[in-house]
């Protein structure tokens, strides 16, 4: 299945958030230097990260299998998953355990978590703005005003189906 | 079950709950009596207390039903009553068609009830035919009969006074060819009841009561005397002698000389001992609504040889459940459900358990309770004053050891109750069988030893619709058309088997035919030509890879459907299935002489005892069910015998295989001189893994990955050893399969291997 060819739930609900005038919050959290934000919503926890199962043969974005409260939940390294350098963990490494009513929670791993941001739709510049064909997870581009941040607004869903 | 005290009226959710579960346990109590019914049926001699039993629990179900508001279930329980009523009272007569129909009605009440729970939609076009259906039937009702009780010499009196069931029930004995015998007994009236009740008991295995009248004659004012109409096989010696007494007198009932009435069902009415003839065609013309589905020209499967073969028929003490046979339902067959799968699956997943396993688990936490008052004094003792910290160890370790011998007790208690008989599984198939030999118009056997072994209710479930697809294969592709079985020299009846056993900590269940087995060759050509295997590859394969072909996805393809049939299931469904359960399904066939599928499986799911390796510095877990025995690796004992790593172990060999390597993992970081092999068995193949090293033994509740890691192999779950550690459970069935057979799983995996 093409990931394309999905829903964008998240630039739908940018979209009615613009209608409605109202705010949607964003959670930021960075990733090799850059600014990344996922709705508020489908941020279930966010955890410092436990010991980390190796699954082999697994996907190579797959980090591994972690124990949430006797739970698996599988574990994707977002670096790996955008092509960015891996890195070592640190004290500000977290694990964002995302939930897009999938029925399934994935943990992703990030570098550090920062803000939550209240996005009104003037805010937010689609992704075509970036030019041409941006992947599926890209689903927008958060500039809060009154202030320099550029965020990378990611819609969840491509990157957990596709896992 | 324990009966609820406040079960309905707090919480619709409970009361809705008990009705799916007991109108379940109604549904297949209804199937088995009906197979009851059947198997009577073919001896020729109904038996009238099993429609009884058939009746009072369709009564009960429409009861049921009309409570909860499931009004088509109520509906059909009505006109099912009613044409129950009629055959309970001979208005009808029992005929291989009308039971079709009654099992058709079986299995349209399974599927309303998962309607109910909301799980697929109502059938409600098949419940109007089947209403239908039986309104034709209740018309149907026969008046005859009355003809065959006037040949006898009874008193027009007696006759008058019979309840119209006692006269039905004579009615029967006589068409059954049964001699009738007339008993006048005296009682005194103080001991009637008693002495009523004895004659009853005496009387029964030899016949049936029929009905008993007051004489009115020869008694005095403290007895009483009775006249006793009994329906018997025996000779009037036999009787005599069975129920002899002082005050009995046993005499015949005399055939009027003469064919002064013409037997009214004489068709209908074979000889005594012998077996009655199929019935079907007296019921031709009702039409009948069929359930399952597919009409027989697509068919399930995956292989179709001209001839095919078997191994090892072991001798069995079977207890035989004769299962149809005729030809084909009636016209009208595929009904408006055709194509649409039916599943053997329970729609509730109530466990029925034993009160007193029950109490003993209570003692149990009755137990724990003490312990942990134990503890809390000694944590008090702690905090209050600095007590000597060897007589606390000393008494924390007694503890520990106790709250350890009760945990255990209670976690085998659980287990226990978790358990339930494989019979749940098989009295559905037995139908299953019944139904499809009767569509194929195949005579088949089902012969079921083993239905008391027991198993987790879990895999109990998770099993029917396996072995529900391997039986229909059997039937349509092992078992021959009767002509073509005598033919060859078989018995024209085909033989099912299915046994059950336990074998360690596995259940084993055998599907066999006595059919015309699979040709490999067959197969083999089948699958070049559907590029299953290469030309090439298909000359490195055994007989055994190659039967295995028969479960590899893309091995049911369009140019063999319409040969065979196909409901989108075939039999890599049934692998990958038994596969998800831990358990792996073998096959062996022989051309000419049959097919033996069997499936391995763990006998419970719940919790299991693993062994802990490690591998390339991170914990692995071994499913100790699977394990033989684990020893030390001599590397001078390795060979490699056609790229395949082989030890010598005992004198016997023993493939390898180094996990390390096989995972891709990095070897750890200090040298090892020595490592082990964990030598694993699963059904009868052997497989040696080779470790780092042996870190001990642990109880653990197995946790399946997430579906994100759906398509990863060789992993059965994972598990939290405990400070939030979690270690791999290494799916042994799967690693074998995939290290001794690779031909197989090259292709599994190339078609996306579905083990999840």
């Amino acid at each position: 299945m093409s990931p394309l060819a999905r829903p964008k739930s998240e630039k739908r609900a940018v979209r009615r958030a613009g209608e409605a005038g109202r705010r949607v919050e964003y959670l930021s959290f960075v990733l090799a230097g850059e600014m990344y934000a996922v709705q508020i919503a489908h941020v279930a926890e966010i955890l410092r990260p436990p010991p980390i199962t190796e699954v082999p043969r697994a996907p190579s974005t797959v980090l591994g299998v972690i124990s949430v409260r006797g739970k698996l939940v599988t574990v994707v390294d977002l670096r790996r998953r955008f092509r960015l350098p891996e890195a070592s963990f640190d004290r500000k490494t977290r694990v964002l355990l995302a939930d897009v009513g999938t029925g399934e929670q994935i943990g992703l791993l990030v570098d550090e978590v920062q803000q939550v941001w209240r996005l009104a739709a003037q805010e937010i510049e689609q992704s075509n703005v970036l030019g041409g064909e941006q992947p599926a997870h890209i689903a927008g581009i958060g500039r809060p005003s009154g202030g320099a941040a550029i965020l990378i607004l990611l819609d969840l869903r491509p990157i957990l189906e596709s896992t | 079950m324990v009966e609820g005290g406040g079960g309905r009226g707090e919480g619709g959710d409970k009361a809705r709950d008990e009705f799916f579960s007991e109108a379940q346990e109604l549904i297949d109590g209804l199937g088995r009596d009906l197979l009851g019914l059947d198997e009577a049926l073919k001896k020729g001699e109904p038996e009238a207390e099993l429609i009884n039993d058939v009746f009072r629990a369709v009564h009960t179900l429409k009861g049921l039903s009309g409570l909860f508001g499931a009004t088509r279930m109520a509906g059909l329980s009505h006109e099912l009553e009613d044409v129950l009523d009629d055959l309970r009272l001979g208005r009808i007569e029992l005929t291989s068609g009308v039971l079709d129909l009654l099992f058709q009605a079986v299995s349209l009440y399974g599927r309303l009830l998962s309607a109910e729970t909301g799980a697929g939609s109502e059938p409600a076009q098949d419940v109007e035919q089947m209403l239908l259906a039986l309104g034709q039937m209740s018309q149907r009702r026969r008046g005859g009969g009355a003809g065959v009780v006037s040949q006898y010499e009874l008193d027009p009196g007696l006759l008058g006074v019979l309840t119209e069931y006692e006269e039905h029930r004579l009615r029967t004995n006589i068409q059954q060819g049964l001699n009738l015998y007339r008993i006048r007994v005296r009682f005194s009236l103080a001991t009637i009841d008693s002495a009523l009740d004895d004659l009853k008991a005496k009387a029964r295995p030899h016949g049936e009561i029929i009905t008993y009248l007051p004489t009115g004659s020869g008694a005095d004012i403290d007895t009483i005397e009775l006249e006793v109409l009994i329906a018997s096989r025996a000779t009037l010696e036999m009787l005599r002698t069975a129920i002899a007494g002082p005050n009995v007198a046993i005499e015949g009932v005399r055939r009027r000389s003469g064919p002064s009435a013409p037997p009214a069902v004489a068709a209908t009415t074979p000889p005594p001992g012998e077996p009655r003839p199929a019935t079907a065609e007296s019921f031709a013309s009702t039409p009948s609504v069929s359930l399952t589905g597919a009409p027989p020209a697509r068919e399930t499967s995956s292989f179709r040889a001209p001839e095919e073969g078997e191994e090892g028929r072991a001798g069995h003490a079977p207890s035989i459940v004769p299962v149809a046979s005729g030809r084909s339902a009636g016209p009208g067959a595929a009904g408006p459900a055709a194509g649409k799968e039916l599943s053997l699956r329970s729609v509730t997943q109530t466990v029925r358990v034993d009160i007193r396993k029950l109490d003993r688990l209570m003692t149990i936490v009755g137990e724990l309770a003490i312990v942990r008052t134990a503890m809390a004094n000694l944590t008090d003792r702690v905090r209050g004053r600095a007590t000597d910290a060897r007589e606390l160890a000393i008494e924390l370790a007694r503890l520990s050891r106790t709250f350890e011998r009760h945990l255990a007790q209670m976690q085998s208690g659980i287990l226990e109750v978790r358990m339930v008989p494989l019979g749940q599984a098989f009295d559905k198939l037995a139908r299953v069988v019944r139904q499809i030999s009767r569509e194929h118009g195949r005579d088949v056997n089902l012969v079921v030893t083993g239905a008391e072994t027991e198993i987790d209710k879990l895999i109990v479930e998770e099993l029917s619709d396996p072995l529900m697809h391997m039986i229909r294969n059997a039937i349509d592709h092992g078992i021959e058309p009767k002509d073509e079985r005598l033919r060859v020299g078989k018995p024209p009846v085909g033989t099912i088997a299915l046994n059950a056993f336990q074998k360690g900590n596995h259940v084993v269940i055998e599907v066999e035919d006595d059919g015309r087995g699979m040709d490999p060759r067959a197969l083999l050509a089948a699958a070049v030509r559907r590029g299953v295997v290469t030309a090439d590859e298909s000359k490195d394969l055994t007989a055994r890879e190659v039967l295995a072909l028969v479960f590899m996805p893309g091995f049911t393809t369009k140019e063999v459907a319409t040969d065979l049939s196909g409901r989108g299931v075939g039999l890599d469904v049934v692998r990958t299935n038994i596969g998800k359960l831990g358990g792996i399904v073998d096959i062996a066939s022989d051309i000419g002489i049959g097919t033996k599928m069997t499936i391995t499986l763990p006998i419970t799911l719940a919790i299991i005892n693993v062994l802990l390796v490690e591998i390339g510095a991170r914990l692995f877990a071994v499913p100790l069910a699977n394990v033989e025995e684990a020893i030390a690796l001599d590397e001078t004992q390795v060979r490699t015998i056609e790229s395949r790593e082989v030890l010598t172990v005992r004198g016997a060999s023993l493939p390898i295989c180094r996990l390390a390597r096989l995972f891709g993992l990095a070897p750890a970081a200090r040298e090892r001189s020595r490592a082990f092999v964990v030598i694993a068995q699963v059904g009868n193949r052997r497989l040696g893994f080779v470790v780092d090293e042996l870190v001990g033994q642990q109880d653990i509740v197995i946790k399946p990955l997430g579906k994100s890691l759906r398509t990863v192999r060789g992993f059965a779950g994972a598990t939290e050893l405990g400070d939030q550690r979690v270690a791999l459970v290494i799916d042994v069935a799967a690693l074998i399969e995939e290290v001794l057979m690779p031909g197989e799983t090259r292709f599994l995996a190339a078609a996306e291997g579905g083990r999840a």
